[in-house]
């Protein structure tokens, strides 16, 4: 095993499986002449490098497949029972990839596996384990064909010394042009050789080697003819480590930091005798500074954004698998894998996508039988989707299962001593059905083996709100439910309005701000209990940041400082002591004892070093 | 000299160049059995390779410079030529 390149197969090999998973549901569709050179190429190279390890029942079953696809496209074969059985070599591989991951090696019994797959293929293993394609057809490159003028030695060529300056050369063959005829006349001086090789190098490289026989040459980029349509749409992409990328993008993010003490700069070369200038100038190199960081900000963080088609071409294979074990049909569905959003979040989304679906599976479908009896198709539709909706992006998983009965979920949570009577009764259906976040509501005996592992829909929330987003859940009994994940698309920066309330600073997202206003003590009008003042025509409840926060409100001045903020769609004035500053910065997701801190959306670093808590005034008002 | 009979062997030494193909076709003329050395070869001539592949002749030592080695030993190794 070649334990240095190991890492480097599994990165591959991935992207190799989701790209052949993902052609062969395009195949499923209709005929796809792309998607099928596509998914033969994914195969092919898979191959190609499963090759360089000791994973014989892989090579072979992939060698298999690969002989299938290639009948498929030659118009050899067309059988229906095909497609299943490529999809199954291709979980299958990719299970094997878990298992290289996990031990570098397979499990014992892959050759079992291996037959059982390629008698679902219809084909039987090549009896070669190695066999090795002969290299012009493995690498990429440019194949030459230099067929030497039958005169060249008297010109002065050596075509071996031509052929050898090639750049690249990796395979080269030479063979007569014809045959050499009866060897008592043979004329040593007459050039009868053409001569075949494959270059590595650039095409232009190449041309340039051979310009002095240019008109004795024939040029051929390999593979060309195969991947011509999808040339122009492949992004030319550079795999980074992560790291790296979080580094650069943690020093952008004190850049954006240090950038902000210009300002205080600034207004202390303000204060100074003749200092109007100087302040002027550290200004204008501040505006500057601020643009440039700016965009240095927007481009590390495109650089963190990823699509989200590798983690949702880890699912279709997951899903068959739990269907099958629960004995349900479905019919999986995935779309808008292309969304691009913060790497982060890409990453944290395994495992709450992975136990919503489960969940979908498991509570949400109904068996083939039960479903024919409510008269709904005995297979049901399953369906995972993702679109960008401004800077945020829309998760969501869609069954036309069985729903949840907002009644049901609440008797459940009475009977889990989850809520008492009184809190019951005060519940609207959607109150009741987010019961089903509630810690201790899914880890209960009723939960089966899949989802059922003490991961509730209380750990899906609250890894969701880790990245900064939320989850809503909608239901019809007998139609179906959607759970939706909003998120942000990137870790931006945010419009903070710094303010003070009992001398503390606190910011608040400037996107929820309204407006600030002074009302005079006298122009309140009190309501039940608390107070409200008229803002054009409009009544705006006014709460006091103290009692929010939890701190003690200041003696009463005769002008209250208010910050108009929308929560849903109402306004409701907060009262806080002054506004101080306003400012770009990332806000951090809180991490260790503050995660599930509530009302807080983050933390960003003040130009002074000091941490600034941002509120999420929707949580802390709504 | 960079070609010469020993025995039942043609050993090729260093430079095979262009004018050296006729006295290797004499001499595999004049030896029907003479099989190849090319393991002191340093470099050899279009013109070489070609009678070699004309005349079919086993080859007993491989060369150890590189391009020899790497490409053209492998070029030549997998043909077998027809004698017509």
């Amino acid at each position: 095993m070649n334990d240095d390149l190991l890492p480097h197969f599994l990165i591959e090999g991935r992207d190799l499986t989701e790209q052949a998973a993902h052609d062969l549901q395009m195949l499923a569709r209709g005929p796809d002449k792309i998607a099928l050179d596509s998914c033969f190429r994914a195969i092919h190279t898979l191959k190609g490098s499963a090759a360089l390890f000791d994973l014989p029942p892989m090579v072979r079953l992939l060698h298999a497949a690969e002989d299938l696809l290639g009948a498929m496209r030659s118009g050899a074969t067309a059988d229906p029972a095909a497609l299943p059985a490529l999809i199954e070599v291709v979980d299958q591989t990719d299970r094997w990839l878990d298992e290289l991951a996990a031990s570098a090696v397979l499990k014992t019994g892959a050759e079992q596996v291996e037959k059982r797959l390629a008698a679902l293929m219809g084909r039987a293993p090549p009896p070669e384990a190695s066999d090795t394609d002969p290299v012009t057809t493995r690498l990429g490159g440019v194949a030459i064909r230099y067929t030497p003028r039958a005169d060249c030695y008297f010109a002065g060529d050596d075509p071996l010394a031509i052929i050898r300056a090639v750049p690249g050369l990796v395979d080269l063959r030479i063979a007569p042009r014809e045959p050499f005829g009866d060897l008592a006349r043979y004329d040593p001086f007459t050039c009868n050789l053409v001569m075949e090789a494959v270059s590595t190098a650039e095409r232009g490289a190449v041309e340039a080697a051979l310009r002095l026989v240019a008109d004795q040459v024939v040029l051929s980029e390999l593979a060309q003819t195969a991947s011509v349509e999808t040339v122009e749409a492949e992004v030319r992409t550079l795999r980074v480590a992560a790291e790296r990328v979080d580094h650069l993008s943690d020093l952008t993010d004190e850049l954006v930091i240090a950038k902000g003490g210009l300002a205080l700069l600034a207004a202390q070369a303000e204060r100074l005798a003749e200092g109007h200038v100087l302040a002027q100038a550290l200004r204008a190199q501040q505006a500057r500074l601020d643009r440039l960081v700016g965009e240095l900000h927007g481009t590390v963080g495109r650089i963190r954004q990823a699509p989200l088609a590798p983690l949702f071409n880890r699912f279709p294979r997951l899903v068959r698998e739990v269907a099958r074990s629960l004995g349900k049909t479905v019919s999986f569905e995935v779309e808008g894998g292309e969304t691009e959003v913060d790497k982060a979040v890409v990453d944290g989304l395994y495992e709450p996508l992975l136990h919503v679906l489960r969940n979908a599976l498991d509570h949400g479908i109904e068996t083939p039988a039960m479903r024919e009896a409510s008269g709904k198709s005995a297979a049901s539709a399953l369906r995972l989707s993702a679109r960008s909706a401004g800077d945020r992006v829309v998760i969501e998983v869609i069954d036309d299962g069985a729903g949840m009965d907002p009644r049901r979920i609440q008797d459940m949570a009475l009977a889990r001593g989850l809520i008492d009577e009184s809190q019951a009764a005060a519940l609207d259906d959607r109150a009741a059905l987010e019961l089903i976040f509630l810690p201790g509501f899914s880890t209960a005996a009723t939960a089966s083996d899949l989802s059922g592992r003490g991961v509730g829909m209380d750990a899906v929330r609250s890894a969701v709100a880790r990245l900064g987003g939320r989850v809503e859940i909608a239901s019809q009994v007998g139609k179906g439910s959607t759970i939706r994940l909003v998120l942000p698309i990137s870790m931006a920066l945010t419009k903070i309005m710094v303010v003070t309330c009992s001398g503390e600073r606190f910011g608040l997202a400037i996107e929820g701000v309204a407006e600030t206003a002074r009302v005079a003590i006298g122009q309140l009008t009190p309501v039940r209990d608390t107070e409200a003042f008229v803002l054009r025509d409009q009544v705006v409840p006014l709460v006091h940041l103290a009692d929010l926060v939890g701190a003690s409100r200041p003696t009463r001045p005769e002008v209250l400082r208010v910050v108009v903020a929308k929560v849903g769609d109402e306004s409701v004035g907060i009262v806080v002591d002054a506004v101080v500053d306003r400012l770009d910065a990332t806000i951090r997701p809180m991490s260790g004892l503050l995660v599930n801190a509530p009302g807080v959306n983050g933390s960003t670093l003040l130009a002074d070093g000091t941490v600034l808590m941002v509120l999420d005034l929707q949580e802390l008002v709504g | 000299m960079s070609l010469r009979l020993d025995g039942d062997v043609i050993r090729f030494e260093g430079q095979c160049r262009v004018e050296d193909t006729e006295t290797l076709v004499a001499l595999l003329h004049k030896a029907p059995e003479a099989k190849l050395d090319l393991a002191a070869c340093q470099g050899m001539h279009a013109a070489v390779v070609q009678a070699m592949l004309a005349f079919g002749r086993p080859v007993v030592a491989w060369p150890t410079e590189g391009f020899l080695k790497d490409h053209l030993a492998p070029a030549l190794a997998g043909l077998r030529p027809t004698k017509l």
